[in-house]
């Protein structure tokens, strides 16, 4: 185990670097160019792939008869079920475009993505905001490595994040820039390997899936939390005393959750397996996900017996060797969540974000 | 590698007080508030840190003569739309480092603006400092130091000019803001509920360059 971790490191810094180690088979970078940590668990997790590379090969088998020929599929039951058990890497990115409305958005606004680019200059707060951000973005993940000349990022896929943000700003202004969506941007491209596509699913997070999220009052998140709290207090009531007990609050220990949509907070492999059900079933996954860490995880947040410890526990759940088996754990996430049902969901947001907006107000 | 001088173990239960702290960092985004906290928890610097969302928890033990100081650290996010999240993590902090970057003046005056609200919405003890960071790029300074000094002594605040990235006084304004912290035992603790029922295990290894 030590071992192993000495020679991830040496390959270290290279970044283009995958050599692999002696021990372990595994590159210290992953297939989406993310630097694994000095003290990434190799064990843990060649154990889950050994057993997580049948159920790819088997669903690649299965998307490859359900598409065909076909680049389109109609939903449906099947459909829901499929994506539920992961939309294979390759087909991925087409799918969350068809999946989620953004491919008719795009195709009936040829043009608009470049116009946006081109479009007037942006206000020089946001452009700051931005330009500052954009290095600090996965610095991580090989993609993301400043390549500049005089200052300017010239290549790679800061390039395109700077772009895709950009064009995003001018077509939402009142959004603009929140950060946060820098990784959700950045993973987008990671997945579509393109800028275009990359916008129009940003679009349809922030018009349609995640309304409020990222506005200047973060209202969206500041709601969910609450919402998830009322959950928890209602499926979990020990884990919520617990939680009150010791002075804590749960936009403390979850806003990051809901902000970045688990990205930067789940292993990389598990929030594409999220985002697969959040660009076709919506936002209410992001619930569900939250829960059930939450539940899974009763007992050993009720071991940490100070504020400190509840802090580090959550954070420990999600990138434990549970988080980190995908599979099992969307299987866990639907059985765990069991039936949530749409108009329960939608009575208590309003009630949590009409508390919200009163206490704004004071 | 950044040198690392292990904190020692407070030794035993007996001796020595253990006082435990939270402290919370707030400050416009990209002054280098995260930075701050990596060099004094982890004695590391990274050239891009990733940017904060919500805020990240991180804790730290120093030692002041015969008494362990564990610092709760809340590394806030900067950006103006965070901070509506930000009352949660001053509300009850014993401590806050306002932070600003010394080659931007703008964030000199959102770090006023920190310090105005702490002075009206957090516990009327706290104790604030004021960090004017990057200093090790003097040579793009925007505030003098001068100018800080004088507001920081108008508002009764700690200051000090640090780098993170050289290391420059960044433990020494940890430590200083430990030294002034009432260290009787009911008053050390925000919370009651919490008391004083730290257990001196594990302390984090770590830079803070105490009990030297
Ligand atoms: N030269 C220099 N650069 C620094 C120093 N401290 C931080 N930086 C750089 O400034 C940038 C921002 O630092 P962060 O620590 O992420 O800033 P932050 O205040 O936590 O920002 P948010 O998380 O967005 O609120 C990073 O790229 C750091 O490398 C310093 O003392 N000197
Ligand atoms: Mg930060």
């Amino acid at each position: 185990m030590a071992d192993r971790r000495a020679a991830g490191e040496e390959g270290g810094d290279g970044g283009t670097n995958s050599s692999t180690t002696s021990q372990s088979r595994l590159s210290d970078v992953d297939e989406y160019g993310f630097q694994r940590p000095p003290d990434f668990d190799y064990a843990t997790y060649e154990e889950f792939m050994s057993r997580y590379l049948t159920v790819l090969a088997r669903r690649a088998r299965k998307w490859a008869h359900l598409l065909g020929a076909r680049e389109t599929v109609g939903r449906g039951v099947k459909l829901k079920r499929y994506v539920r058990k992961g939309i294979p890497m390759k087909h991925r990115g087409k799918m969350w475009l068809e999946v989620s409305g953004a491919r008719q958005q795009m195709s009936l606004r040829p043009g608009y993505y470049r116009a946006m680019l081109a479009g007037a200059p942006l206000g020089e707060e946001v452009q700051e905001a931005i330009r500052v951000d954009l290095p600090r973005t996965f610095p991580d993940n090989i993609h993301f490595r400043q390549v500049t000349q005089d200052a300017q990022v010239t290549q790679g896929k800061l390039v395109s994040l700077n772009n895709v943000l950009s064009a995003f700003c001018r077509h939402n202004a009142g959004i603009g820039y929140c950060q946060g969506l820098n990784y959700i941007a950045g993973l987008l491209l990671l997945v579509t390997n393109d800028e275009e596509s990359s916008f129009w699913l940003l679009c349809v997070l922030t018009d349609s899936l995640l309304p409020d999220y990222y506005t200047s009052t973060m209202v969206g998140v500041l709601t969910d939390t609450r919402v998830m709290e009322a959950l928890v207090k209602e499926r979990c009531p020990l884990v919520w005393r617990h939680v009150e007990h010791y002075g804590l609050t749960w936009d403390l220990l979850v806003t990051k959750w809901f902000v970045c949509l688990f990205a930067e907070v789940l292993p990389i492999e598990t929030v594409l397996r999220i985002w697969d059900c959040l660009f076709y079933e919506g936002n209410k996954v992001l619930m569900r996900v939250a829960l059930a860490l939450v539940v899974t995880n009763e007992a050993e947040i009720l071991k940490a017996q100070d504020f400190g410890d509840i802090v580090k526990c959550f954070k420990k759940i999600t990138q434990d060797a549970n988080a980190i088996d995908c599979h099992s754990f969307m299987e866990t996430v639907f059985k765990v969540s069991g039936s949530f049902p749409r108009a329960r969901l939608a009575k208590l947001r309003d009630s949590c974000m009409e508390q919200v907006l009163a206490e704004s107000k004071k | 590698m950044a040198q690392r001088t292990s904190v020692q173990r407070p030794s035993g239960g007996g001796q020595g007080k253990i006082c435990q702290f939270k402290l919370v960092l707030l400050g416009e985004s990209a002054v280098g508030k995260s930075s701050l906290v990596l060099r004094f928890v982890k004695g590391q610097f990274h050239e891009y840190q990733e940017s904060t969302i919500g805020a990240a928890f991180l804790t730290q033990t120093v030692c002041l003569d015969d008494t362990t100081v564990k610092f709760e650290i809340w590394d806030t996010a900067g950006q103006e739309r965070y901070h509506s999240l930000a009352p949660m993590y001053y509300r009850g902090a014993q401590a806050a480092i306002v932070v600003y970057d010394i080659t931007n003046q703008d964030t000199f005056g959102r770090a006023k603006t920190w310090v105005k609200e702490l002075q009206r919405q957090a516990s009327p003890n706290i104790v604030i400092a004021l960090a004017g960071n990057k200093a090790d790029l003097a040579n793009k300074r925007m505030v003098e130091y001068e100018e800080a000094q004088t507001y920081a002594e108008e508002n009764s605040l700690l200051f000090m000019e640090t780098s993170a990235k050289t290391a420059m006084n960044v433990n020494d304004i940890f430590l200083a803001i430990a030294k002034k912290l009432p260290k009787s035992d009911n008053s050390a603790t925000g919370s009651q509920r919490e008391g004083m029922t730290l257990r001196p295990s594990d302390p984090t290894p770590g830079p803070a360059g105490c009990c030297k």
